[in-house]
Formats: structure tokens, sequence, C-alpha cells
């Protein structure tokens, strides 16, 4: 090779290793998915020092605390208002909110709508595993029908929110989606939203083999990783001849991307009209 | 052929032709190529030269996708009066490959007597010939190289027409290069060829398309017949390009963090790993592995490395 070859991605430099190996259960993709996430702040230069993990509770909450950075763990519900008091006071930060399906959109629904109507400069990755993991399997807002958990136990009937749709509607600038079986795509994906100015939602569909899958007999990780696979409809494949044969398809990849003004600037630009510049 | 024909048959206008042997047999030129490589652009060129020469013309041709298991070839016959337009095994009197394996699959179409064999060396080895997923491993592609081939020809030129069009500015200006080779072989004035490219080929790339057959056409009269195979490209790159690939261990799998979910087993594309007894995963064959790092990403517990070898 005529150039150097670039730095290497080694995950291990980026994790508490006194702390592994992680408390997640056998086969659950959060742990793809934090790869992907390090992988793309690997890529995009940002240093441990730089980086900010603000994470809520549950399984998806915990996985912040395995990385070497600046983390946070948080009350429930609330990694995107303490997010956005973080990334107000210390603008430096690359501040990253590493959330799940319950604590997002059940306990911090709220706190979502609005960190997407400001667009300050956060990315929020929604770990999306259809269910409450860690206190036991109860039903999630984002549960499909039909499927068993602790508190369903003859299967959810209630409507499921789709969170991106949820965060295009409320008025974040970038959403996408993306599978953990496509982890290059995934880190993509988390590294595009990690550089746009504004807020980004990326919902990582991930599988709870341990509790959901058991319940629901869909089999061990791989097959459900498979499974999501089949679901997925990368939006790239614009292909208007397939779509009626596969109308139910999740939609992944960029799903929404908009020129928004970031919150920071918009406070300058009112700053500046009212003569008090900073 | 005329034996048993009284003389007295042959009419004046016979003897002042061109050649007689012109008259009974037409010319027979078969091009063959991959696809998408200008194989029907050629016998386009052809064709539409012999109609202003007032000649019989018939082309036939199959186009796909050759590489995919099909074929892409254009027989292309004229003369003062054709009758089929097909050419018989062994009847070619011209063979223009675009590809280095196509011509050698079509040669037994080419006279063996006279034919001349016209091909650009570049090689496009097709998915179905890489029996390993190895980086750098023997595929099954041909293994003739060019001088064993001009040994069994009657006469071959063949040069890596697509590295010359691509030193000339464009790549895709390889057919026209043959094109200027073929123009060596056929007896047709050079500015009617000239004249038939610039109608042919789109208007933004007539400078590039007379300047690739001008390339051809020299190339062909400065070189001796005799010498011109020993500085014949190596039609086997060793060790092919590999691009960004970077030489890496074999997984190593670190059975602390390991806690046996199988999804690298599972996924594996060589079935290299397996679950061992103490339901952690495990290299059978470090020999099978690729390398091609499907286990370490899709690993949850992080308990897989491919090491970069180079670092």
């Amino acid at each position: 090779m005529t150039e150097a070859p670039a730095p290497e991605f080694v995950i291990r430099e980026y994790l508490r290793e006194h702390l592994m190996p992680h408390f997640l259960c056998p086969g659950c993709g959060h742990g793809i998915a934090l790869r992907a996430l390090l992988w793309a702040v690997h890529e995009l230069g940002i240093t441990k020092d730089r980086l900010a993990i603000v994470s809520g509770i549950g399984c998806s909450g915990r996985i912040g605390a395995y990385v070497d950075a600046n983390t946070f763990h948080v009350t429930h519900g609330r990694p995107l208002a303490f997010a956005t008091g973080l990334k107000l006071a210390r603008p430096d930060l690359e501040v990253v909110v590493i959330t799940g399906d319950g604590d997002c959109l059940a306990i911090g629904g709220n706190h979502l709508i609005h960190a997407c109507r400001r667009n300050l400069n956060i990315t929020c990755m929604m770990l999306n595993n259809e269910v409450y993991g860690m206190t036991g399997g109860q039903v999630s807002p984002t549960t499909s029908n039909s499927r068993y958990t602790t508190t369903t136990p003859l299967g959810n009937f209630e409507p499921t929110f789709d969170a991106c749709a949820l965060a295009e509607g409320a008025g974040a600038g970038f959403v996408g989606r993306e599978i953990t079986l496509q982890t290059p795509a995934l880190k993509n994906l988390l590294r595009e939203g990690l550089a746009y100015p504004g807020f980004a939602f990326i919902e990582v569909i991930s599988d709870c083999t341990e509790i959901y899958g058991r319940k629901n007999d869909l089999g061990n990780s791989a097959e459900m990783v498979l499974s999501q696979k089949a679901a997925a409809r990368p939006d790239v494949y614009t292909n208007s001849v397939d779509r009626p044969f596969r109308p139910n398809q999740l939609r992944t990849g960029v799903l929404a991307r908009k020129d928004r003004p970031e919150y920071a600037a918009a406070r300058q630009r009112h700053l500046q009209s009212l003569g008090n510049v900073e | 052929m005329t034996t048993g024909t009284p003389k007295e048959v042959i009419t004046a206008a016979a003897l002042t032709a061109p050649s007689a042997r012109a008259q009974e047999r037409p010319t027979n030129v078969l091009i063959v190529g991959v696809g998408g490589q200008g194989v029907i652009m050629i016998s386009k060129v052809i064709a539409l030269l012999c109609e202003r020469q007032d000649l019989d013309v018939k082309q036939s041709e199959v186009h796909g996708m050759s590489k995919r298991g099909g074929s892409v070839f254009s027989h292309l016959r004229f003369g003062q009066r054709v009758y089929s337009p097909t050419i018989p095994i062994g009847e070619a009197d011209v063979l223009v490959a675009l590809e280095w394996a196509e011509g050698l699959r079509w040669l037994p179409f080419l006279n063996p007597e006279t034919g001349t064999f016209l091909a650009d060396t570049q090689q496009l080895i097709p998915p179905f010939s890489c029996r390993s997923r190895k980086p750098g491993a023997v595929t099954n592609y041909a293994r003739h190289t060019v001088a064993e081939v001009a040994g069994k020809v009657p006469n071959c030129f063949a040069t890596d027409a697509s590295r010359m069009a691509a030193e000339l500015g464009n790549a895709r200006a390889a057919n026209t290069i043959l094109l200027g080779m073929l123009s060596t072989a056929l007896d047709f004035p050079e500015q009617e060829w000239l004249t038939v490219i610039e109608q042919l080929v789109p208007k933004k790339t007539i400078g590039a398309n007379l300047r690739a057959f001008a390339a051809g056409r020299t190339w062909v009269e400065q070189h001796d017949p005799a010498a011109m195979h020993a500085e014949a490209p190596a039609v086997f790159p060793a060790a092919a390009d590999l691009g960004d690939y970077v030489a890496r261990s074999a997984p190593e799998i670190n059975a602390a963090w390991c806690k046996g979910c199988e999804i690298c087993v599972k996924f594996c594309p060589e079935r290299c790993l397996f679950m061992n007894d103490r339901q952690v995963a495990e290299l059978k064959d470090p020999d099978l592995c690729t390398r091609c790092r499907v286990c370490e990403r899709l690993c949850p517990d992080f308990a897989i490395t491919l090491h970069r070898l180079d670092a």
C-alpha cells in the first residue's frame, strides 16, 4: 500500500476491560450495536475524552458503562434530559445517548419529542428489542402484535409505536434505522448521525433472545437476527416493482434528513436579534 | 469447389473482381466478449462499412452476460453474396476477442490455416471460476499464455488493449483499439473506417475513439510478429492486486468473554468454528478461514479478534 494504513479499530481500546465480560445475555444484539457505535466513533476520530455517553435504565442503559469514556448512567427515561443539559453546558463534547425502547418511548417519551423538537446536536441510539428485558420481560411500546410477555400472557393487542416516524414527526433532523446483522451499514448510519449537526435519532433493531425470544419461541440469536434481516427492506432498494410484493417491510437506512436550524445556532441568532451577543 | 464447371461460364465481370475467392466465399469475422464491451459496436462498424462498399453483409448476435454462463458473440459475414448469417466451425477469417478467456473459448471457429486472432489480454475473472474465497487464491481461469496460443494459430495479435485505452484516457475505448487492429486485417481504406466510426460513436467520444483506432492500427504496424509476444503482458498477474486488503491472523477467541451464543458458528461462511464441550466457540481449522471477519463483527461479547499482521 502506498499510504499509511488507517489506524485499526480495536474495540478493547474503547472498553473498561476490568468490567468485561459484560452482563448481557448470550446472543444479545446490544453488544453488536455497541461495537458499531464505537467503530463509528473511531472512524470519526472522536477521542475518548471528547465522547460523552448518557444512558438510562435497562439493558441498553447498562452498556454505556462498559465504554472507557465520559459515561453517565442516569434515571429511567431521562437520558435525553441529562444529555440536553450536558450539551448546553459543554458544547465541545460529542454527546451520545444510548437508550432502549421502553426507556425512550414510554418513560422518556416526553423527553424524546422535545429533544427532537429542539434539534440539539445530540445523537440518540435507541436499541429496540421490543421488551423490558432487565425488569423481567414486561410489554413495551414496541412489542409486536400478539407477542407474549410477562404482562401480556394472552398476547399483546396494543398498537405499537413506530419510533422513527415519531421522531421524524416531532422534528428530528436525522432519522435512521438499521438491524444489528448489517454491522458495517449500522456503523455507517451511526457515523452519519454523529456527523449530523442536529438531533440524530437512530433506531437499532436488536434482539432479546433470553426473555422475549424464549417466551415467543423465536429461536436462538442467529435465527432472530435472520428473521430481522428478512423483515427489513433497506431504503436503498427503492425498487417500485418489488414494493407491492413485500408491503409490510421495515424500512432501514436513512429515513429522514432535514436541514433544520440546530438548537445552539438558533439560540445564538435569537440572542443576536435581542442585541445581547455573547 | 468449381470442379466440373465449364471454363466458358466464367464471365468477364468475374475475372475483373478483386479475387475469385471473395466472390465465392464470404469473409467471416467473429467478435466475442463478455458483454458491455462493444462487441455489437464493432460489428455495426464493419456492417456499415460493407454497406458503403456495396457488399452483401449479414450479422447475427447473441448478447447477454457470458460471465454468468451465457455467451456474447457476433457473427459477421460479408462478400458479394452471403446466404447464411452464421459462421461454421473453422471458417472464421478473423476472431476478435475483447476478453482473453472468451477468445480461447471461440478459437475452434478460427480458420486453422489462414485465420487471424486479435485479442485483448485483459482478464475478467468470472465468479464461478473462483473456487476458494481466500484472498489471492488460485482461480480456475484459463491458464494459456499469449505465446502458447500464438504458436497454435496462423496469425496472432494480442495486447492489453484495455490498459492501452485507459492510458489514452478512456478505458471504454478498448474495443476501438481492437477495431484499429482489425482494420489491418481487412481490406478497406483507412478513411472509410474513420468515417464510419465517427458516424457511430457518441459525439463526445469521437476524438477518444479516433485516437484509440489509430493506436490499435499503429500497434499492429509497428510490431514484429516474431518478437511481439515476448513483450506480451503476463496473462497471469501473480498475486492479483488485492486493493485495500490487509493480512490478518485467524480468529483469536477469548474464552473468558465468550458466552456461547453460537452466532459466530451459525454465520461463519466457511463453517470453520464450532462450540466445544464447554459451550465456548473454538476454531476448527485456521486454514479454512478466509478472514472475512463476520464472526468478529457479529460477536456480541467482543470475544473474537482477527489481529492485523502488518501492524
